[in-house]
């Protein structure tokens, strides 16, 4: 017994070296050479040393293959997908986060309107393409159909982010209408997936699932949502307060991180996702004030778990079980692109866009994500779908995420997104830009550190866009701010209103800097401490003791 | 940032006494020291002539903002003062200063500090309203204009 568990342990820590090695320097490969997202180099190093490629083969070491498949529906070993399990309640814990309730709210009507079609029109589209097109699925309630409608809800806003970022429109009417329909797209979905999963078991149960049912299961799963939201909100100031006692943000983060367990087991037990108590549990904690220490403390793990949590999905896809399905991907993944276009870019046509602004709009909510590759594991792990629709989802996934991006740049191109009337009103609203020139890099490095540090001093959100570049979004209520760093450039996008706030606050970070210099220049000179530091280096003992004499 | 909650009666002055940049700074503390929430006189004062001494806080249009941040304080305190004759503060356009606002906010904590002043420095961009306040006849006036 000893025997096979050390041997199952060594296997385990092989494998996980195996995956935080192949996804990071594939995730790095796609951002820096491919200019794609990192997510789809990880998703795609799971597919190559995974058990239905390179991971099948036999390792004389280890006396089998590295990923062996097990019996079942999984197609990784239960330690493995336990390590999953916990990357994707890290990625949820801080996508609640990150969220940005205050934007939401500040743009909540024009993003509610669009965020809502888009999750409404791409899920009925998804739904009934499983009905017209797979034979297996009779009813727009069976549970295939309802997760191939639920996967094509979730949108992955941070390709659309950076891309917005980099074209100076973040700030844009699209822009924000984006970012806060994101909002409620991830809401959406989160809430949607909790009612798909209970219809689900219900179904695997082999009782027939009546309407009435159904909307018994979605006022539990989005009373769970809302009742803990609210008292998440309610008790996290007092909660965060109590923990700063311990002085320290790493029990702080710890904590909150362990609350956040806690809660996704409880709502799994209340029949619900995992997902959905660590999702909750971070976006209670999202408007206190350690919101941003505990988002840094959990960084480390976050980069180092997540990963893990792509290269197992990508492990998923059994490359043999969608020959069968490859033309229904197709088709499958044409009706998701076309749901988000129609059902993100007629809410924003009916909301003061032109065409132009619209197709922006919608383009920007294409990519897929994190959250479509969650709801697909679930499904996949409770039986509501085959690893042929499985298959089909990460197709999805992978096709829009290639897509969107240059589409996204492309709409851009021309004069405004919205009606004739509306950018009349507008115009004065062009974001204004603030350019600083330095002497040298290293200088500008250091300059950029210290503004996002007096930003943050003034309680504003910080998240770096880019791996590979200096872009960051600066946020705090309906204040957003756009700085990237380009060598010896810092610009800064903001909209007029806050342009003086940005310039003093700017200038009082230089003003700082000025007299850090200035204690610099006062201390003993460079030349006299390199004197000291060199002094008796290559003397021998004797010469020292001569010395000292 | 709530400015009604910053900006009371008590921390007005219609009429500052001072004559010079240093005595105008030192009528403002006072005002705030009144509110019982400056702990030590001197490390306000110390803390404001530094932040001077490094680059005047006189802006534009006769608006100074002399501010800095402080262990002497628990929070964002501030007070507005009016010396209708103008002080030499030595502002950007050269320009004597007739309406001063004293920020102090605590050291080593996170809030808004500079969101503050660029918040109020907004309200007297508009020529009407600093007019306004270097008229108004009472306290309550000057609140009801910038407010």
């Amino acid at each position: 017994m000893e025997i096979s568990m050390t041997h199952l342990m060594t296997v385990l820590v092989l494998q996980l070296s195996a995956i935080v090695i192949a996804s990071k320097l594939l995730g790095y490969f796609f951002s820096r050479y491919l200019k794609q997202p990192r997510v789809l180099g990880e998703l795609i190093s799971g597919m190559i040393i995974g058990p239905y490629a390179l991971g099948k083969f036999v390792i004389p070491a280890i006396n089998g293959p590295l990923f062996p498949l097990p019996e079942g529906t999984l197609s990784v070993s239960p330690e493995l997908y336990g390590f999953a399990i916990v990357a994707s309640i890290i990625l949820l814990f801080l996508s609640g986060l990150e969220t940005d309730l205050p934007t939401f709210l500040k743009y909540s009507v024009k993003g509610s309107v669009v965020g809502l079609g888009g999750v409404v029109v791409s899920f009925l589209m998804g739904d009934t393409a499983a009905v017209l097109f797979l034979p297996k699925v009779d009813s727009f309630l069976h549970p295939t159909a309802l997760f191939l409608g639920t996967l094509s809800t979730a949108t992955s806003v941070g390709i659309t982010a950076r891309i917005l970022s980099e074209k100076r429109k973040m700030s844009s009417p699209e822009g924000v209408t984006i970012l806060a329909a994101a909002v409620l797209d991830d809401v959406l979905g989160i809430v949607l997936l909790a009612v798909v999963v209970g219809v689900a078991k219900v179904h695997s149960a082999g009782a027939g699932v009546p309407w009435k049912n159904i909307g018994i299961i979605a006022a539990k799963a989005f009373g769970f949502w809302l009742v803990c939201t609210v008292i998440g909100i309610l008790i996290a100031p007092r909660l965060t307060k109590g923990l700063k006692r311990f002085r320290s943000m790493d029990i702080v983060a710890s904590i909150s991180f362990g609350i956040g367990l806690f809660l996704a087991g409880l709502s799994e037990t209340a029949g619900l996702a995992m997902i959905i108590g660590a999702y909750v549990t971070g976006l209670s904690l999202s408007q206190t004030d350690v919101a941003h220490d505990v988002r840094e403390k959990l960084q480390g793990i976050y980069n180092f778990f997540v990963p893990i949590f792509f290269c197992v999905m990508g492990m998923m896809v059994n490359f043999s079980a969608m020959k069968g399905v490859f033309f229904f991907g197709l088709i499958y993944t044409v009706i998701a692109i076309l749901g988000k276009i129609f059902g993100c870019g007629i809410p924003a046509l009916l909301t003061g866009f032109n065409f132009r602004g619209a197709f922006r709009v919608s383009a920007g909510m294409l990519p897929r994500g994190e959250v479509t590759l969650i709801v697909a594991g679930i499904g996949l792990a409770s039986g509501a779908i085959g690893h042929d629709m499985f298959g089909v989802a990460i197709m999805a996934l992978l096709i829009s995420s290639i897509v969107s991006p240059p589409l996204l740049i492309k709409s851009f191109k021309g004069g405004s997104g919205l009606r004739a009337k509306q950018a009349e009103e507008k115009k004065e609203e062009a974001a204004r830009q603030i350019r600083l020139d330095f002497p040298s890099v290293r200088m500008t490095d250091f300059i950029r550190e210290e503004i996002t540090h007096a930003f943050k001093e003034e309680e504003f959100f910080i998240s770096r866009m880019d791996f590979n570049r200096q872009i960051y979004h600066i946020r705090k209520d309906e204040i957003l701010i756009a700085l990237s760093q380009e060598d010896n450039l810092i610009e800064i996008n903001t909209s007029p209103k806050y342009e003086e706030f940005v310039r003093l606050l700017v200038l009082e970070a230089l003003l700082e800097l000025k007299e850090l210099i200035e204690g610099a220049q006062s201390m003993k000179s460079p030349d006299s401490i390199g004197a000291d530091l060199l002094k008796g280096l290559f003397e021998s003992d004797e010469d020292k003791k001569k010395r000292n004499l | 940032m709530n400015l009604r909650k910053v900006l009371t009666e008590d921390v007005l002055s219609l009429n500052l006494d001072g004559r010079t940049k240093q005595e105008i700074i030192e009528n403002l503390l006072d005002i705030l020291m009144k509110t019982g929430k400056v702990k030590n006189r001197q490390d306000a004062l110390d803390c404001l002539l530094e932040r001077e001494a490094k680059m005047s806080t006189g802006m534009q249009n006769g608006i100074a903002i002399p501010h800095g941040k402080t262990e002497a304080v628990e929070e964002l305190i501030a007070c507005l003062g009016i010396k209708k004759e103008g002080v030499d503060f030595q502002s950007l356009d050269g320009k004597p200063s007739t309406i001063f606002i004293m920020t102090l906010s605590p050291k080593n904590r996170s809030g808004p500090h500079i969101q503050f002043l660029a918040e109020v420095g907004q309200l007297l961009k508009e020529e009407e309203i600093r007019n306004k306040v270097m008229n108004a006849q009472s306290k309550k006036e000057i609140l009801d204009c910038i407010l």
